[in-house]
Parts: C-alpha cells; structure tokens; sequence
C-alpha cells in the first residue's frame, strides 16, 4: 500500500467491506464453538508450565526462601526481576487502551481488548512475586496499613509500600476499566448464545445492557476520563518500581532518569509481548483481517520508538557515570558491560537496542515471521535488562570483601516457567471465553459506521 | 447430571412466551446511522420525552439529535479524586507524623515528598471506583434486566447490526397508531410493540421473603464473615514453617553420643586464649609472689555501688554482709574468716584481687562469676567496709 | 477553505523592533556595570530562544511523524517559530566571549586543583564545548532549512511527495533532536555547577522546551485567528488538541522534575543534594515553591477541565503563561550559580522580557512576510479544518 493512501486518509481498520453481523460471528467465534486441537495442545503445554511453577512454589512454601538462589549479597534476584518484568509487560495494555485512545489513534481499536486483558493477566502474575518474596505471603496482609494489635503503621517513607499502593491501584482500575469495556459486549453475546448457562452469565455480566443512548452518552464521558485517569496511572505504576531502586544509594541504581527510563522499558517490553501473543492469535482465531499487518506495522514503529529510548536512557546512564567523576559509579557501569556478567549485557543490549534497529525498514516491519522473531528477542531482551540491574549491581557494591556472584536453582527456574504458564493459561482461557476484541468499538469505527449528516446540508 | 442442570439453564433463560402484559413502548429497527438520527431528531422534536435510542455502538451527534444535556459525571471524577488526594494526605500525616511517629532514613516523620505517590495513587483509585459506581448505578441505573424491552427480538438486534428506536406508552403524547405511522414514514423496516412480561410470582406474595433470596443472604453473610475471621485472626498468626527449630544440634547441658566422655558440651582446647582476653598472670602462683598493682578503678559513689552489690551478691554468703565471716550458710561450712583482720586491712588491694581471682583454702576462685572490673569495685568497696566497721570515736566529732 | 494571505500588521516589527533595542540597551548597560550577571542574563535569553525555535521545529518534526492530522492548520505557525533557528547562530557568538563567566570549569588554573573537574576535563573544555555548540547549531540549522523547504514547496502545488520526504527527515531528525538536545541542556545549564551531574537532566530540559513551543504556537495562533489571518474554517475543537497537549507536557514536566527532585532529596548524596540546597537557600526556596505552583499546580487547574481547552481567551492567557513559567524554570536553573544564597532581579534582568518579546516579534514578522500562514496545500489540511472532537 502506497504512502499516498496512507496519508490523505485512514487505512480501514477492518479489512474489506465487513457488515456489523460478520463482525459479531467472527469475535464471537471461539466463544460459541468447541475450540480446536491446537487451542487444547496450547493450553496443554501452559498449564503444565503453570502446574511446574505451583509445586516449585508450594516447596518454597513448604521449606523457604532458602531454596532459591538469593544469598547474600544478592538479595533481589529472580523475584524481583520476573516482578519488574511482568509489571512491564502489564504496561502496553493501559498505553494501547488509554494512551493511544487519547491521542485519537484508530487502530488502537482492534488490540486494544486483548491488551487489557494481558494487562490483568501481567499484573496478576507480577503480583505473585513481592508476596512470596516475603518469605511468609500469609502475613502480606500487613502490608497495608491495616489498625492492627502492634499499633504500628506501615512505612509511608518506603518505595516498597509505595509499590504495594501503586501495583493494586494498577491492578483494580485496569480491571474496571477492562469491563467497562466489556459490557457491551457482554450484551451482545448475551442476545447471540443458544446456551441457557452461557446466557444467565452473560447477563449477569452484562448488567442489563440495552444500547441505550441514555447511556453511552455517559459511558463514553467515563471512558475518557478513565483514559485520561489510566495515562498518569500506568506511568506512576513502572515509576515507583523504579523508586525501588533509584532512591537507595546503590551504585547502578541510584541514578535520576530511571523512572522515565523504566517507563520506556516497560512499554517496549509490553509492546513485545503484545505483538508475540497477537501474532499467535490472529493465526489460530482467523482474525487476520481484524488484527491486520497495519496494526503490527504500527506497534514494530513504537517498539523501535521505545527500544531507542530505553538506548538512550544506557547511553546516559554509561556517559553520566563517566561525567560524575564517582570511581565507583563509573566501576559499576564498566563491570555490567566487561564484567562476569558481561553476557547478560549483551544479551540485554543486543536484543533491546541493536535488533529492533532493523524496524527501521517497513519491508521488515511489515513481514510477520521476522517481526515475530524480534519480538521473542525483545522478550528476553528486557527479562535481561532486570537481571543486569539487579543482579550486577548487588554482587559487586562498595566494598570489594563482600562482593559474590550470583547461581539461580532450579526452583527459581521453575517459579519463571510457572509465571510464563500462568499467563498463558490465562490469556487462553480469555480468549476462549470472552471477546477478544472490542465488538463495539470495531463496529464504530469501519466504514459508513458514523452518520454523513447529510441531510443538515441539504 | 450435567446435562440436568444446564437443561435447567435452558428453561429458565431461553425460554420466550408471548408477552401478555400491558403495552410497554413501539420498537422501530432501522438499517443506517443517517436514518436513526433522522428519527431520533424527528421524535426528539414532535416532543415525545420518553423515548430511547438503541445502537450497537455511540453513534457521533446522536446527542443532539436526541436533544440530551452534556453529562456531568465529570464532576464526579473531580471531587471524588480531590477527595481521594486529601484522604491520602490526612491517613498519611496522622498515622505516620501523629499516631506513630517513627524515623525512617533520617527523613522527618511526615514528609510530603515520600507521600505524594500514594497521595497520587488514591486519588486515581478513589477517583476511577466512584466514577464508576456512580456510571453504573447512578447515571445508567444498571443492573436492570427487568426493562421490559430486554429479550425481545427488537433488543437482539440493536445490540448487534440495527439501530433502534422506541417510544413508551406512558409518554404523554403516546398514541399508538401515531407512533406507528411516524416510524413506518420514517423508513423502518420493522415496528413492534413491545408488551411488559407477566412473572408468576408463586405464593410468596414478597419476593424479598421468599427462602431462597432469605437463605442466599444468610449463606453470604456467613461466608463473609468466616472469610474475614479466618484473615484476620488466623491468617495474619500463623507461624511460619519453622523447619530450623528441628536441624539436627545439641543443646547445651545434654548428653551426646557422639563423644566419648558423653557430655554435649565441650571445653576449649588446653591453652586456648578467649579473643580480647587477657590470662590472668599470676593464675596458681602463691600469695607472695604477686607483684603489688594499684586498684584501676576511681573512687566514686558509682564504683562503690557497683561494689556493694557485686559484694553481697558473691561474697556475702560466706563473709557476710559486713565481712565480719558472720556467713548464712555458717554451720554448714568452716567458719570463714573476718575481713576486718590486721593481715586482709594491711593487704594491698592486688592481694585481696589475687585471692578472689586465685581462690584461697576452701575459697574458690571466682574469675569467672566476677569481671575484673567488678573485682576491683569489690575491693574498693571492701575498704569502705573495713573503715565504717572499725570506725574510732574520734571519727565522731562533728567538723 | 477560504484562507487568504495577509500582511501582518507593521506595528508588530515597530513595537518589536523598540522593545528590542531596549532590552540590548540594558543588556549593554548590565556588560559595562556587571559583566558577569549580563552573561548570566544573555545565557537565560539564549535558552529561553533555543526552547521556542528548536522546541518548534521539534513539535514539526513529531506532527510528521506520528502523522496527526489535527495539527495541519498550525503548521506553518511553528515553523516560523522555528526560523528563529539562523539567529540563533549569530546569537551564540557573545556566548563564547563569556565562557569564562559562565563557566567555572573554563579556568584552567581551577580545574588543575580539583581531582573531579580534572577527570571531567575531556568533556568539559573550552574547544569540545565549542565543537559540541557548533555540532548543535548545524544540526538544527540543517533540518530547519531541509524540512521548511519542502513544507514551502507544498504550497505552491500541493505534491504529495514533500509530505514523504518531510516524514523521512523527521525520522532521522528525531533521534538527533534527543542527543541535540541533552548535549544543550547539559553543556549550557547543568555544567554552571560542574561538580553536579543528573541522567534526567536533557530530558528536564526537552520536556520544558516542547511546553514553550507548544505554549508560542498556542498563543500565536489564537492571536492570528482573532485578527482573521487564519482559515475561517479553523474551529475551536481544533485548538483543543494543542490546549491538551500544553496540558500533558505539562504534566510530563512535572513529572520529570519530581522525579529528579525525589531520587536526589531521598538518597541524600552530598554530591548531588548540594544542587538543590543553593535552590533552597534563602529566597530562592520562595522560587522554588513558586516554580511548583506556577509551572504546574496553577496551569494544572486551570487547564483539567475539557471545556477550559477550546476556550480561545482562556487559552490566550494560558499560553503566556506557560510562556513564563519556562523562563522561570529556565532562571531557576541558571541563576543559582551566580546568586549564591539568595535570588535576585535587577534591572539587568528586564533585558529578558524586552529581548524575547521584541526578537520574536521582530523575527516572526520577518519570517511570516515572505509564507503563508497556514500550509494551504497540504494534502491533510482539510482534513485538519474538519476536525471535531
């Protein structure tokens, strides 16, 4: 398609000349229909993944924390690392629902369901990590500040609990603004199944939901505002993680551009794994002509812009180490890129900064299987780029006597996998049960959807 | 059994009758956004009130068209997050700068600069959950499956590819064939009448006593509260799993297998120096050999309290509070002797020091219940003892 | 579309022209009496001009790239902001000759007795400093010529193709934008103090010059669409978006400043916390707070509201507004330096408002003489006059 159509007007977000009941019988599809073998062998090899985890975790449960890898000086290892990323991950579904809702950005229409839902998913599997880091995720409850018998508050000054207001808030309004999003479509379904279960769920799910313009008058007002809430929302969220870092005094993690730094990184990981799932799902769903190559051009164009910034955010952070005259600032930064864990930079550099390069030709941006093998390595990119934060700079601080390297076990490597099975299963299980995407906005915004007015000019 | 119930589901939501009740409202389909904004105008504008516009998505001008007010649920965003700021502001301030005040990283107990996240993060949680509420409950008045336009064909359609429009009976202007006219003239390919439903309502004359909806509650409150019983008194004090209570060890005063003289505790290796610890130089040696070193400690009122209590603590037992060997135990042991004869008086204190570290006769020694500095206060204090005990009279006089 | 061209009024290069002459009076009054303040006062007004022209021709850049459509109409408006880019060229040349005043790093004899400026000597000198401005200056001045070219072109017939290849110089212009820009912001703000570094500190400084392009764009536009130099089609829902946008940049600012505020206050570093006790000491914590409240807390509530954005008078004050708030942003990063312990305004500093209104005045006349004021043949611009929320 050349750049002239492109430019004078919209590409149509829906392929070809779709009429509403086509769109409806094609979202509504894998929720009326037995799913298929390869919706059943993909949730086979996830919930096995999820099933590994559980019993990694019950163990840790079972004997401690001392199963893990953590040992000092390292602390903060892999808990904390799969938090930040799954956190990260959570962030393209606010950015794609309320980011590019506010910039007016059409084709936000047809993913921006299904990154909601990730997003829930992501935070949901993020949440998991500061519990059981904890040692004792029964007692989690005080880590609100809950009157309890000891008289004693929580610690207001603490960036921790900072990430417990932070992650929940997240988490809640997301979720409500998810179903917001829903109704509708709740509604929809609810006068489709044929299934006297399904519609008892779908209408109480639905609220009663009629169409009424009495309603969306209002509705759509909450929607933006919402948006409008979101948009500073998910941005405090990934902030305040970076607090977690960047207010202690930590050489590597004591350093000013990490909240906007960790925004970018969260977006451009989030983004990553948006496009890793929409690939797989606009193939087993048939949707290829909802979720289309232009979408996918678009997000690789965000992924290049944001996989630049975080660039940037390492360039400053090498050259201001360098400019602060701080010879252990400037150890720190040389020990991440020449030190033991000098792979692990590499892996993080190469896969965050130096391939999504190649985004900057459309033919690459614009052939899947390519775009589908970025992304992976986008994925594992920024689960590296925590690794490197956390696990370099804690091994090697102040002092040279305590210094100690770092050995994950086994059971560490099963909680990830396990953190990787949870979401998947989840993301399954959403699409094989809800719309996938947004009916109701879709039908808005294909062609002749809106009134010509015409008859005000005649 | 599966099959029973979801057969069950079936009767009771997919069933339709015929509606028999009054007349509700006339439903009209239309097939474009152009025509149902034709019409929304055209009804908004005969004057009809009670009329609503059904699309599957917000068709843009359908606003004016329907001659509606801009919603003010926007003002319910802003004082609810102004609230929610100040909310934060007060818990923050009064738990951490009044109710418990604790330092933390040398910051002041109440600073602003650490509470604006959670100053900002309730203001979006505050603010998002009473839009929302209020959207829902308030300005949409949902849930309501109970309108009776629900589960007719007319609703079927405007939820999913038409556009539809209905005026009710109760409106003032209603009349039927009117209406009927003006939505057919209107271009509509299909106009119903919309009837309300008849529920049988079975014996139970209220609803809200019927035993179901009665044991439904009962059963929630139960659960709810048993819910938070269980977090709140059990959950937040449940012991950890204390494995390392149970490592393999032993404790001190036990008898252990594994040596051979079978005592768990061991004693240091012949020779071994306690870090920090200076021997005692003239451990076993006799009285004379000790070479004379001035008592360390001050005379103050502080050293001789120490004195005092290290005194009848450890010595008095047998030389009795005074030092005049009138002992408790006396009877059960030899008499110890007095501290107020001429040889302990013209002792230097580092002889007193050597016996109490060396022991003397059935004396033993008592360098390991009394520290070295206790043992000089002892004998500073065993001075005082022996001035105020054999005081003259001539200490009497008055200055 | 009905767009004509008209002149713009004579008396803007008369008022403009006057209060320029004066402000260089001062200016030359302030270099015989204070040396050192006049810099000072000369750097503040370089910045503040580098803020609205490079910031403008950023704000093009970006509208290319992300293809908005919305802000067509006010295209042309920020290009002519930006071609005060050439002046700024020759206005850096009085910088160099007050290098030593400005920068305390320049004087070899200082650097020699301190172990962290000499470290940082490779970086801070006087010949890189040189090549780096000059890197700067050619960088922009080449995009400004480039893309300007091409949007001038458009007008006359309307080929898609100068559309295109705008896009393309956006996209490399971008990420140089970025390291222009940080490289700006720490040669000539952050290395006053040279003792102190911030990795946010360029994108502080980005984000305080898209509010002043944004807020000079804002303001110009109104101001021409009350006079009827612009399209009578261009409605109020069209000057939303740049209202919203002033709004969020606002707020990204804020965010950036707190930011940096909190890791610093919070981690306690000596080496860091000094920058921001000279902001705290004496009156300049009244700068501080007010800095706080008029860059953002007041802007903040004024602007939430959705009707408060297409309201053309409210924006006319607003955009000022903001206008000013940058150059206090900008004071408050400069001043410190040379008003140690208490903040000052003398009447060296009225140079400031007079040169900035009086050369941008002055400059926007000039410029806007030789275009027309709105890209009448783009291929979006209809587009863009038919905007509606």
């Amino acid at each position: 398609m050349s750049l002239d159509a492109t430019y004078t007007r919209e590409l149509p977000l829906v392929e070809g000349k779709t009429s509403f009941k086509e769109i409806d019988d094609v979202i509504a599809k894998p929720t009326e229909t037995k799913p298929n073998i390869k919706w059943f062998i993909a949730i086979g090899i996830s919930s096995t993944a999820l099933l590994i985890g559980a019993v990694c975790l019950g163990l840790t449960f079972w004997y401690g924390v001392g199963l893990w890898g953590n040992n000092q000086p390292v602390g903060w290892a892999f808990d904390i690392i799969n938090f930040v990323f799954w956190i990260g991950i959570g962030h393209a579904g606010t950015l794609i629902s309320a980011i590019l809702f506010l910039f007016r950005q059409k084709w936000r229409t047809g993913i921006a369901r299904f990154a909601e839902g990730m997003t829930i998913f992501a935070v949901m599997t993020a949440g998991i990590f500061p519990a059981i880091h904890t040692g004792r995720p029964w007692l989690d409850g005080y880590l609100f500040p809950y009157p309890n018998q000891h008289s004693l508050w929580v610690n207001f000054t603490s960036p921790l609990l900072w990430d417990v207001f932070a992650v929940s808030t997240y988490f809640t309004v997301s979720f409500v603004f998810w179903f917001i999003g829903l109704i509708p479509d709740f509604a929809t379904l609810r006068d489709r199944t044929t299934s006297g279960i399904k519609k008892a769920i779908y209408t109480a799910l639905s609220l009663g939901w009629r169409g009424s313009n009495r309603h969306w008058q209002h509705y759509e007002r909450v929607y933006l505002i919402l948006a409008g809430l979101s948009t500073p929302l998910v941005l405090s969220v990934h902030t305040i993680v970076s607090f977690d870092f960047a207010v202690s005094v930590i050489p590597g993690w004591h350093t000013t551009i990490f909240p906007p730094y960790f925004v970018a990184g969260a977006i451009f990981s989030g983004f990553g794994m948006v496009s890793t799932v929409l690939i797989i799902v606009r193939k087993v769903f048939d949707m290829e002509h909802i979720i289309t190559v232009n979408t996918l051009e678009k997000m690789n164009k965000i992924l290049l812009a944001t996989g630049t910034m975080v660039g940037y955010a390492y360039a400053m952070e090498f050259f201001i180490a360098w400019y602060s005259g701080n010879p252990i600032e400037q150890f720190t930064f040389i020990n991440r890129a020449f030190g033991p864990y000098s792979w692990a930079y590499w892996i993080m550099f190469s896969c965050n900064v130096f391939f999504p390069q190649l985004f900057w030709f459309k033919k690459i941006r614009r052939n899947i299987p390519i775009t589908f093998v970025l992304v992976l390595l986008v994925n594992v990119g920024m689960w590296f780029e925590r690794y490197v934060i956390i696990v370099t700079s804690l091994t090697r601080d102040y002092l040279p006597s305590s210094w100690g390297m770092y050995f994950p076990t086994m059971y560490d490597f099963g909680i990830l996998l396990g953190s990787f099975g949870m979401f998947f299963t989840l993301v399954l299980l959403f699409a094989k049960t809800m719309p996938v995407v947004a009916m109701s906005e879709i039908k808005a915004v294909t062609e002749g959807a809106q009134p010509t007015h015409k008859h005000k000019h005649e | 059994m599966i099959g029973k119930i979801l057969k069950k589901f079936d009767d009771r939501f997919l069933k339709s009758e015929p509606r028999t009740g009054d007349l509700f409202a006339v439903a009209a389909l239309f097939d474009t956004p152009d025509q149902i904004i034709h019409a929304a105008e055209k009804v908004s504008s005969s004057g009809y009130k009670k009329f609503d516009v059904l699309t599957p998505y917000p068709v843009h001008g359908m606003d004016d068209a329907m001659a509606l007010k801009q919603s003010k649920i926007g003002w319910v965003a802003l004082l609810a997050g102004m609230s929610g700021t100040s909310l934060a502001f007060l818990m923050i301030w009064w738990m951490v700068g009044v109710n418990y005040p604790n330092i933390f990283g040398g910051k002041p107990f109440f600073n602003l600069p650490a509470s604006i996240p959670i100053m900002f993060e309730l203001t979006v949680l505050i603010s998002a959950l009473t839009l929302v509420g209020s959207l829902i409950a308030i300005f949409m008045k949902l849930p309501n499956n109970a309108n009776p336009i629900m589960d007719t064909e007319f609703v079927k359609r405007v939820t999913s590819d038409k556009f539809g429009i209905y005026i009710e009976a109760a409106d003032a202007k209603f009349k039927l064939e009117e209406v009927r006219a003006m939505f057919e003239e209107l271009g509509s390919f299909s106009v119903s009448n919309i009837h309300e439903a008849v529920y049988d309502l079975g014996d139970t004359k209220n609803p809200l006593l019927s035993n179901k909806f009665v044991g439904a509650i009962v059963v929630t409150s139960l659960v709810t509260v048993g819910i938070t019983y269980f977090v709140l008194n059990v959950l937040l004090f449940l012991p950890p799993f204390d494995w390392m209570h149970y490592q393999p060890r032993v404790d001190p005063q036990t008898e252990s297998k594994f040596f051979k003289d079978g005592f768990g505790m061991r004693r240091p290796v012949e020779g071994t120096v306690a870090r920090g610890f200076m021997p005692y130089e003239f451990k076993g040696m006799p009285d004379s050999m000790v070479v004379a070193t001035p008592n360390p400690l001050p005379v103050t009122q502080k050293v001789l309290d120490l004195g005092k209590k290290r005194f009848d603590t450890y010595c008095s037992p047998c030389h009795g509070y005074y030092g005049k060997g009138d002992s408790r135990l006396r009877g059960q042991f030899p008499v110890p002797p007095s501290l107020h004869s001429v040889k302990v008086t013209n002792w230097k204190d580092a002889n007193i020091y050597h016996v109490i570290t060396n022991g003397q006769n059935t004396m033993p020694s008592y360098a390991s219940s009394i520290s070295r500095d206790d043992r000089w206060a002892i004998i500073h204090y065993l001075r005082v003892l022996q001035r105020s005990q054999n005081a003259l009279d001539s200490d009497l006089v008055g200055k | 579309m009905d767009y004509i061209k008209k002149q713009l009024p004579d008396s803007l290069t008369k008022t403009g022209g006057i209060m320029l002459v004066m402000g260089i009076l001062i200016l030359i009054m302030a270099f015989i009496f204070t040396p050192q303040r006049a810099f000072f006062d000369y750097l503040w007004i370089y910045l503040f001009m580098v803020s609205i022209a490079v910031g403008s021709l950023a704000l093009v850049a970006l509208e290319y790239l992300v293809g908005a459509t919305w802000s067509t109409p006010f295209r042309r408006i920020s290009e002519i902001f930006a071609s005060m880019i050439p002046v700024l060229v020759i206005l850096a040349i009085p910088l160099f000759f007050g290098i030593h005043d400005l920068f305390h790093w320049s004087h070899a004899e200082v650097v020699e007795h301190d172990a962290v400026l000499t470290a940082k000597s490779p970086y801070l000198n006087v010949e890189f400093f040189t090549a780096r401005t000059f890197f700067c200056l050619l960088i922009w001045i080449m995009f400004f010529f480039l893309i300007t070219r091409n949007s001038q072109k458009q007008d006359e017939d309307g080929d898609v193709k100068y559309t295109k290849r705008n896009i393309t110089l956006s996209t490399i212009f971008a990420p140089l934008f970025i390291v222009t820009i940080t490289i700006a912001a720490i040669d000539w703000a952050m290395s006053l103090e040279p003792h102190w570094f911030s990795t946010i500190f360029g994108v502080y400084y980005f984000a305080g010059t898209v509010i002043a392009a944004l807020a000079a764009t804002t303001f110009a536009s109104v101001k021409l669409k009350e006079g009827g130099y612009l399209d009578s089609a261009l409605g109020n829902d069209s000057f939303y978006s740049l209202g919203t946008l002033m709004f969020a940049f606002n707020i990204f600012w804020a965010y950036i400043a707190f930011s940096q505020f909190i890791l610093i206050w919070y981690a306690d570093l000596p080496e860091e916390t000094f920058w921001l006790i000279h902001r705290w000491d004496g009156s300049w914590k009244f700068v501080s707070l007010s800095l706080l409240f008029f860059h953002f807390i007041i802007p903040f509530l004024i602007l939430v509201g959705r009707n408060a954005k297409t309201n053309l008078q409210l924006l006319k004050v607003m955009a000022p507004w903001m206008l000013a708030a940058h150059a206090l942003d900008l004071y408050w990063l400069i001043f410190p330096t040379l008003f140690v312990g208490n903040a000052s305004f003398g009447w060296q500093e009225l140079s400031f408002p007079l040169v900035v209104i009086g050369l941008s005045m002055v400059v926007f006349k000039m410029s806007a003489n030789k275009k027309n004021l709105m890209a009448v043949k783009d291929p979006k611009m209809q587009a863009g006059l038919d905007f509606h929320l």
